[in-house]
């Protein structure tokens, strides 16, 4: 195994460098078309892309540059991960590994007669974009041995490898990978195939819904425009015929949810449409039996093909937002190093670790079970699961757990607790649980919808008995209760919720939010607090720095010094800087854990490490507190022959936006409150940076401690990020997770972000708010035209067929009420689009 | 008109032979994928025919 020859540098991973750009110049990237930085002297913005475009021109593959030029891409081509250079061979070995294949890979048993009895396998592909990429990807299939196919789903990233009985889903992958696309297998459960095909039967009760309503609506025009005799009667048997499909076919869905609520005694907006079909139904058929000219087959197809339209919509809106997403990648299967009897390293899957095996974790590497370290010491980032921001310090004999991340040098681990049994996996756990126990919230048009349904249905008996006895005439009687029935049928008021709800997703997806239904919407818009998490929420949650204080000729010295350490400290110096033009030769050099870096460059003797002023005199560290120091930050000193000459400031540093967006929030006359797992004096700190009182800043609190007190409040929005969080997450009345979260907290969350920082949050905010306001006016209109149509058809001045050529007519303004928004929906939804 | 009997038939058969013809490829996946098609269009056709370049995989790994 190629694991010794690990390099340091594959810390400096592209995720990293992506959130904090570095100068450009004006030059575009010849592989990926962005912006070169300026210290780059190639045509290439990063290492990775130079590997790839090098790949392509021996390969004879340059078409690829061709193609490009010709396409649109879908989205934002991204520079390739530096990784690429040091990809190593076999690293995709695992996914040949039976027990992988199994769970992963499907037999292409489809087809009996073809002779490739081999299996396929789909891979999320990082950064595919255009119809180059469609044409790279799929080209693999010709010079990999033993690849029959390779399909590219480019909506979705998803490629469908097909394999002959020879091939090998590690050497596909490993081909992916150095093309540039960071292959990520995704499983094939059941639960994926079900959901593929009741999104096309869905498509095709839409599509047979609108054939049917539109052919029914021409024969509708001339009976309504005054046809009559033999052939009206004909047309009305064809209606009929022609609404059967609708009735018997596109209409399940509605059945199956009005069923579904009854069963469960909750009311649902499915049973008074349901109830609205069937009567229609019902008095259509008596009626064409009788001869008579009311026959409704028109309008309730219509009701049908609107209601499935909206839904249809609804769905695509949420699955788009779903894709522009990285959801999938976390989806990625979770591989451990362990160490075998021939003491070699082998990569095998999470759930095969037992107790007592050793399992090797490299630096930057996130660690994959709760163990004790065996060997080797590192500094981790435990803010993920634990919301600490400073690193913590780990040797041999220190517990570390499952979800905490090794920041320095790699450390071999010895498996105490592994899968579910984790501290990591119990959170999990309960989050599920916190998940389940939620009380579904009755919604607004659920609740207006029960008492108007019975409403309805007392009125519709009233008249109809009450009438044959006031009025003693039974047609008449018959007509009004049935004008009535028809014009309250609950066409307008079905489609006011979905329609409002499924622009507003639409419209929250395109500005990279994922709303994920629509009663999140309606408890965004009934929040009073806000409670944010520190660590990664409202501060990066990574180290960095924050000031220099110096000479500009140092900086070459000092990026000299600590490029040769791969201390968390050094790094993040080095992502600050610029690699300078000359790298100063260093003689001696020493790096002495806990105290830094020294060596000899041009003769003088440098040291760079923690600062030691604040430290010797109280006086001092009082002066340092006044002006920017705090618990949270890190002093480094950088001496020249034990003299200090330069300074900088290193620590978790808060969010550009978050200053911004808590003001926004505000102004929304929300209480806003901080809910974190890091020390007082972290907490503290930002939150008098950010103007939060005291009082609402609790800080060290356990992630069971956190979900307690946001179920005590109940109409709380909760914000979070990682592992620590999910429990509150999923407790909460309603809750956010921010971007570059871990999956956990995504999959808790009733929302999650896509773009880095917390201001999206305010504009989520209004926009619920107005789409209740949307939906309130349309239940207003419909309403009315309910109450005034109602009036009207039990005094007998509306008849059926009237009724009926109304009722569209009410949908449809819905239609464009809903379509159209607010106007404050129109531009705050303008604004925060993403391209 | 006595030609509308013969006329309507005609008019539905149509109209429902293509909604047989979408449900059968809704079926068979051909809206699954509403994307990629669009750009797929756009490689030359000569560029997929199978050149079958063989790549040695311990020449790769000293690009």
């Amino acid at each position: 195994m190629s694991h010794a020859s690990h390099s340091p540098n594959m810390q400096f991973s592209n995720s990293m460098n992506s959130i904090e750009p570095a100068p450009v110049s004006n030059r575009l990237c010849i592989h990926c078309n962005t912006l070169i930085p300026k210290n780059r002297k190639d045509d290439f913005c990063c290492r990775g892309c130079a590997t790839v475009y090098e790949l392509l021109q021996v390969r004879g593959l340059d078409t690829y540059y061709e193609l490009k030029k010709k396409g649109r891409s879908i989205r934002k081509a991204v520079p390739v991960d530096d990784e690429v250079e040091n990809l190593e061979k076999n690293s995709f070995q695992y996914l040949d590994d039976p027990e992988f294949l199994r769970l992963y890979s499907t037999a292409a048993s489809e087809n009996p007669n073809s002779l490739l009895t081999g299996r396929s396998m789909q891979f999320y592909l990082d950064g595919v974009h255009c119809a180059a990429c469609v044409w790279l990807t799929e080209k693999v299939s010709d010079f990999v041995e033993g690849v029959d196919s390779v399909r590219l789903d480019l909506a979705n990233s998803v490629a469908t490898v097909k394999l002959n009985t020879e091939g090998s889903f590690g050497i596909v992958a490993e081909e992916f990978a150095r093309l540039g696309y960071r292959p990520h297998p995704v499983k094939q459960d059941t639960l994926h195939a079900l959901k593929k095909r009741d999104e096309r039967i869905m498509l095709v009760q839409l599509a047979v819904a609108g054939a049917c309503t539109g052919n029914i609506m021409l024969l509708a025009v001339s009976l309504y425009s005054g046809l009559t005799g033999p052939l009206a009667e004909q047309f009305k048997w064809i209606s009929f015929g022609l609404f059967l499909p609708v009735f018997l076919f596109s209409s399940i869905p509605f059945y199956r949810g009005a069923w579904g609520a009854i069963r469960t005694q909750q009311i649902s907006i499915d049973i008074p449409i349901v109830l609205g079909i069937l009567l229609g139904t019902a008095m259509s058929v008596a009626n064409l039996i009788n001869g008579s000219d009311h026959v409704y087959f028109d309008s309730l197809s219509a009701l049908v093909f609107l209601l499935l339209s909206s839904r249809y919509v609804l769905r695509r809106a949420q699955q788009n937002a779903l894709n522009a997403s990285n959801l999938i990648h976390f989806l990625t299967p979770s591989i451990a190093r362990k160490k075998n009897e021939e003491g070699l390293f082998e990569e095998i899957s999470l759930n095969l670790l037992r107790t007592g095996d050793v399992v090797e974790v490299r630096a930057g590497e996130c660690i994959p079970v709760d163990g004790i370290v065996q060997q080797g010491q590192s500094m981790l980032n435990c803010a993920l699961l634990t919301g600490e921001s400073q690193l913590q310090k780990i040797e041999p004999g220190q517990n570390v757990f499952a979800g905490t991340v090794n920041q320095q040098a790699p450390i071999l681990v010895t498996v105490s607790e592994s899968g579910s049994q984790t501290r990591l996996g119990q959170i999990l756990h309960s989050m599920e649980e916190n998940l389940n126990r939620r009380a579904p919230i009755v919604a607004f048009a659920d609740r207006v919808s029960k008492s108007f349904v019975t409403t309805v249905l007392i009125l519709v008996g009233l008249v109809f008995f009450g009438g044959f006895y006031l009025l003693g005439d039974w047609h008449e009687t018959m007509n009004r209760a049935l004008a009535l029935a028809i014009v309250t049928c609950p066409c307008a008021f079905a489609l006011a919720t979905p329609l409002a709800m499924s622009s507003s997703i639409a419209r929250c997806a395109r500005s990279g939010i994922l709303v994920k239904g629509g009663d999140v919407l309606e408890k965004l818009s009934q929040i009073s607090a806000v409670y944010l998490d520190k660590t990664g929420t409202l501060t990066t949650g990574r180290f960095e720095v924050l000031k220099y204080t110096g000479d500009e000729q140092l900086l070459p010295i000092i990026y000299a010094l600590e490029s040769r350490s791969n201390h968390p400290v050094a790094q993040a110096i080095i992502r600050y800087l610029d690699p300078p033009e000359t790298l100063p030769e260093v003689e001696n050099f020493v790096e002495t854990l806990g105290k830094g870096v020294a060596g000899t460059i041009q003769g003088d003797h440098y040291r760079i490490g923690r600062l030691k002023k604040a430290m010797s005199s109280p006086s001092s560290q009082k002066i340092e507190k006044q002006s920017s120091a705090s618990p949270v930050e890190t002093q480094i000193g950088i001496y020249r022959n034990e003299v200090l000459v330069a300074e900088i400031v290193l620590g978790d540093r808060i969010r550009t936006d978050s200053q911004e967006a808590l003001e926004a929030l505000r102004s929304l006359e929300l209480n806003l409150k901080i809910l974190s797992g890091d020390s007082s004096s972290a907490v503290h700190f930002t939150a008098e940076k950010l103007g939060i009182p005291l009082s609402d800043a609790v800080a060290e609190k356990t992630p069971e401690e956190k979900s307690e007190i946001i179920s005590k409040d109940p109409k709380a929005l909760m914000v979070g990020d990682g592992a620590n969080d999910a429990v509150a997450l999923a407790s909460a009345y309603v809750s956010l997770a921010v971007h570059s979260g871990m999956e956990v907290s995504m999959r808790a969350a009733d929302c999650c972000l896509f773009s880095p920082g917390v201001l999206p949050i305010h504009r989520l905010i209004v926009v619920s708010r107005e789409t209740m306001k949307v939906i309130h006016r349309n239940f207003i209109f419909s309403l009315a035209y309910n109450i005034v149509g109602g009036i009207a058809a039990i005094l007998g001045k509306v008849d059926p067929l009237f009724a009926a050529v109304l009722m569209p007519l009410s949908a449809f303004t819905v239609l464009i009420s809903s379509m159209s928004g607010t106007a404050k929906l129109r531009k705050i939804s303008n604004e925060g689009v993403i391209g | 008109m006595k030609v509308i009997y013969l006329m309507l038939p005609i008019a539905l058969a149509l109209g429902f032979g293509f909604v047989a013809a979408f449900i059968w490829i809704t079926l068979r996946g051909q809206y699954d994928d509403l994307e990629t098609p669009a750009h797929r269009i756009l490689i030359p056709e000569d560029s997929l025919e199978a050149s079958h370049i063989q790549v040695n995989h311990e020449e790769l790994n000293q690009v």
